[in-house]
């Protein structure tokens, strides 16, 4: 009997390591998005991300990530009409999130990330609309989550690139920066793939506060 | 016991004992390998990406049957059902490329489109207000472009040889009668609707859907804003008056207004015209827009505009200035909009309802005259997308105008109405097919009846566009086009036919990020155009036609200079036309051979600051002299037109705008044709006077405020 029990018990932590297959394999994609330097590792990670993300049908955080590595994708290209079509993508996998988990700040939060980002392609035209959309995803976030770093990082960032643009006070954006500097030090989530990416952008920021 | 164990044994160990390695290639359908697709087995974690050359390669503990997807962005989703059972699989994949209406071939014989969404648009809306010389009105934007002619006492659009009339305005899929402002004689009118309401705007200079009728020459086809996204007040104090605005926006509704009053007396004070003016234009307007999101994606948009005007001037005798006649107008307008779009299952349903009613009271001398017409468009459209390759429109509309137009004979010394109520009723369908990325063919019919004549028209529409390449691509269309006489000869003879015209166009442009390169050749063919018989205008028949022909070049360069960006537009105009009093087919007074516009505009950061200049051109317009004879009808042409426009806008803070411009900076006499006495003076002559411009230049000074919480927010995408 003990022998049953022994391996019954084998069996179960067995099948649980396997069932937390999802946060092992997770872990390794998003390790590679946040390490990715070409277009082709991007890809590859944000396929398999996807891929997750399909099999799964409970999970939002390989939508984040594939979000995320499309976005990082569109930050690094230059050409207006082909960083909209990676941004497009980015948005089509955060609505996918969302279905999942309708109130998730980071997911929210990346959302206006997108926007931001949006923004850059014709600042003329968009600047109103899209750095309206983006304040509101920022403040839609703060709202799920008032503690989440990247939100008020976020946040900080947009104050501050409207402010430099009028030639306003920077005071505001700078002092939210450090708020959101402090919080990259004590935030902690509960789940293991929360994002935690953000603090160097936030200290960048601060440099230029200075 | 020893079974249990055995199995609980196998179940740990089973998934070892059998992999799958799965192989293939992905390409397209020319045999180009696909790099960078998704291959995955459906449900499970397993998959790899393609390599550099398309192939891929992966092992799978999946057993039994399953589906292999391959997913690309551009690319249909390919499927395939394997078996796993630890024996190689092999893949070939052809992925089928997917229609994408975004960047793929898109139909642009004779439109021009102004969006905030899509890239590939020759303007934007921020440039129609922000071009010099426009002063923020909408045709004095679209003025600048290929295919307009520079017809400057009028301030309306003339595309192709065609006059004022023959091109439409629609807003929100439902027509707008009497568009712009009234002004009075020989000076320009404004359009009376601002271009901050719209989000897109399609300007059509022939060729256009068989969605809309009842335009001879040109359909400018504006689409209002969505529901608003925050609180805010707009403050506007102008040289010329002062508006306020408010928008209050709710969860899933938003609703703005703003009411504005001009008045250019102190203006008229300061500057001397050259119109004698007894009391100066006023004017007080107030509009409204609602936006309700129903349901999942149902959106309902209601517009209201209400305005009045009023002003009051003298005009001289031409033989002898002393004897004057007094002239005042108040003019009424309200336009009421109501239109509902909801998807309903694969099918998009669109319908709506306007009102327009407009009314000039005019008195000659205190003598009352005037007209009056009402107007209501009901109009439901489908839409339905059949697949990827072919989407569908059916509609039917009614537009149904009541007119009433009041004249004092002086004979009889009491007033006499001329009136006619008319009823279009049309149902139009169209088809659009992508053969595939490079090739895409529109064909649909407008078929119309009108209940004065009791007589049916039916108008068939074909486009096509054809991009070889990346960037360039080649565009046909062809259609008929019927609108109903003008006003002023329906009231006279209401059994008058519709009028026609037939256009033919070819197209040629490249549009890349940041410059577009346009060039188009056109055909038209009028004919039933209104003429006089034997030039008495109380009698009147269809018996009139004519033509214009033309070529036309775009470029617009937002890239090589920093910060600059600027268009060329040149257009080439070959018309005639016999109609109204003309004893034989001649160019019209409004057609002038050559028109070119350059647009200058130059953000300049450290001033926080946009300049803009505008140079216009257009050449000799033919007049009529009637010094000359008749087989010398307009023969004299005015001298050419030169216009050099220029504004600036400051932003000193986020949420304010200051906004100066000035049209002919340089002073020019532009003369837009002449008025002949209409009795001979002592010599024997008829005497003539050059129609001017009510003043050299027009100076407008405007300070625009933004109240909201989100103090980034300004109005410069209104400006």
């Amino acid at each position: 009997m003990k022998t049953v029990t022994f391996l019954l018990a084998f069996v179960i932590s067995v099948s649980g390591i396997a069932s937390d297959k999802y946060t092992e394999q997770m872990s390794k994609h998003i390790h590679a998005v946040y390490t990715a330097k070409t277009v082709e590792e991007y890809q590859a990670a944000i396929n398999a991300l996807e891929r997750i993300g399909a099999a799964e049908k409970t999970k939002w955080e390989p939508y984040y990530y594939s979000a995320f590595g499309n976005l990082m994708l569109a930050t690094k290209e230059s050409d207006g009409s082909k960083k909209d079509g990676l941004l497009n993508l980015a948005l089509a996998s955060i609505e996918k999130g969302k279905a999942v988990a309708p109130t998730e700040s980071e997911l929210i939060a990346l959302e206006g990330f997108v926007h931001m980002i949006r923004v850059t392609v014709d600042p003329v035209t968009r600047g109103q609309q899209y750095s309206g959309m983006a304040f509101q995803s920022f403040g839609k976030a703060l709202g799920s989550n008032p503690n989440n770093p990247r939100a008020q990082a976020l946040m900080a960032q947009m104050q501050f690139g409207t402010a430099q643009f009028f030639g306003s006070s920077t005071a505001e954006a700078c002092g939210l920066a450090k708020k959101a500097l402090e919080q990259f030090g004590s935030y902690k989530s509960e789940n293991p793939l929360a994002p935690v990416w953000g603090k160097e952008m936030v200290e960048e920021l601060l440099k230029q506060c200075k | 016991m020893k079974t249990l164990i055995t199995l609980l044994l196998l179940a740990i160990a089973f998934p070892a004992l059998s992999q799958t390695r799965i192989t293939g290639k992905v390409t397209d359908a020319s045999g180009e390998p696909i790099p960078g697709a998704n291959v995955l087995i459906k449900d499970s974690y397993d998959g790899t990406s393609s390599g550099l050359d398309g192939s891929f390669s992966f092992v799978t503990e999946e057993q039994g049957l399953h589906t292999i997807l391959i997913t690309f962005v551009g690319y249909k989703q390919f499927e395939q059902a394997v078996e796993l059972a630890g024996k190689d699989v092999t893949i070939a994949a052809i992925l089928k490329e997917e229609i994408n209406q975004l960047d793929g071939v898109v139909i642009s014989a004779g439109s021009f489109t102004a969006g905030e969404e899509k890239r590939r648009t020759i303007l934007k809306p921020v440039d129609i207000a922000m071009t010099a010389g426009g002063t923020a009105d909408i045709a004095g934007a679209l003025n600048t472009l290929p295919g307009t002619q520079k017809v400057g006492e009028s301030g309306r659009l003339f595309v192709r040889g065609g006059d004022g009339s023959e091109a439409r305005t629609f807003i929100d899929g439902m027509v707008v009668l009497d568009a712009y402002g009234t002004a009075a004689p020989n000076t320009p009118s404004r359009g009376r609707f601002s271009p901050f309401m719209f989000k897109g705007t399609s300007f059509s200079t022939g060729g256009y859907s068989a969605e809309y009728g009842q335009a001879l020459s040109s359909a400018l086809v504006l689409n209002s804003k969505d529901k608003a996204e925050m609180n805010q007040t707009d403050i506007g104090l102008l040289s010329v008056g002062a508006d306020v605005a408010h928008t209050q926006v709710w969860d899933r509704a938003s609703l703005t207004g703003k009411v504005q009053y001009t008045n250019i007396q102190p203006y008229f004070g300061l500057i001397r015209q050259r119109v004698d003016w007894n009391v100066a234009p006023e004017s007080f307007e107030s509009n409204a827009a609602y936006r309700q999101q129903v349901g999942k994606s149902g959106m309902f948009k209601f517009f209201g505009n209400f305005n009045q005007s009023s002003f009051s001037l003298f005009s001289h005798d031409i033989i002898n200035p002393t004897i004057k006649q007094k002239y005042d107008l108040t003019n009424r307008y309200r336009y009421g909009n109501a239109s509902y779009q909801q998807p309903v299952g694969n099918w998009t349903l669109r319908g709506g309802a306007s009102y327009s009613f407009n009314q000039n009271e005019v008195r000659l001398d205190d003598k009352p005259m005037g007209e009056t017409e009402t107007g209501v468009h009901t109009k439901i459209v489908a839409e339905h997308s059949v697949s990827d390759q072919l989407e569908i429109r059916v509609g039917s509309e009614a537009i149904h105008r009541q007119y009433e137009a009041v004249r004092y004979n002086e004979t009889l010394d009491k007033s006499e109405a001329l009136r006619f109520t008319e009823l279009v009723s049309a149902t139009f369908a169209e088809g659009e097919y992508y053969f595939n990325n490079k090739l895409v063919a529109k064909a649909g019919g407008r078929f119309e009846y009108v209940n004065l004549t009791q007589s049916a028209t039916v108008s068939p529409r074909l486009s096509l566009a054809y991009k070889p390449g990346k960037q360039g691509q080649f565009s046909f269309a062809y259609g008929s086009f019927t609108q109903s006489a003008q006003n002023q000869y329906l009231r006279v003879n209401t059994r008058l036919s519709q009028e026609t015209a037939q256009h033919y166009i070819l197209n040629y442009q490249v549009i890349t990020n940041n410059k577009t390169f346009r060039v188009e050749a056109y055909h038209k063919e009028y004919r039933k155009l209104v003429k006089f018989d034997s030039g008495n205008p109380q009698v009147i028949s269809n018996s009139g036609n004519g033509f214009a022909r033309g070529v036309e070049l775009f470029w617009r360069d937002s890239e090589t200079i920093r910060n600059v960006d600027y268009w060329l537009s040149y257009s080439y105009l070959d018309t005639k036309r016999s109609y109204l009093d003309f004893p034989f087919a001649v160019t019209p007074a409004f057609a002038s051979t050559h028109n070119f516009s350059a647009v200058y505009k130059h953000f300049i950061s450290k001033m926080k600051s946009q300049v803009g200049f505008t140079y216009s051109y257009g050449s000799g317009r033919p007049y009529y002299n009637p010094n000359r004879p008749t087989d010398e009808f307009h023969e004299d042409r005015t001298p050419a037109y030169h216009d050099l426009s220029a504004n600036i806008a400051y932003l000193p803070k986020n949420n304010l705008i200051v906004y100066l411009s000035c049209t002919n900076l340089l002073g020019r006499d532009n003369i837009f044709g002449y008025q002949f006495s209409s009795t001979t003076n002592a010599a024997g002559v008829y005497e003539s006077r050059a129609i001017r411009q009510p003043a050299n230049r027009f100076l407008f000074l405007g300070v625009f405020i933004t109240l909201s919480k989100n103090k980034s927010i300004n109005q410069l995408p209104n400006l």
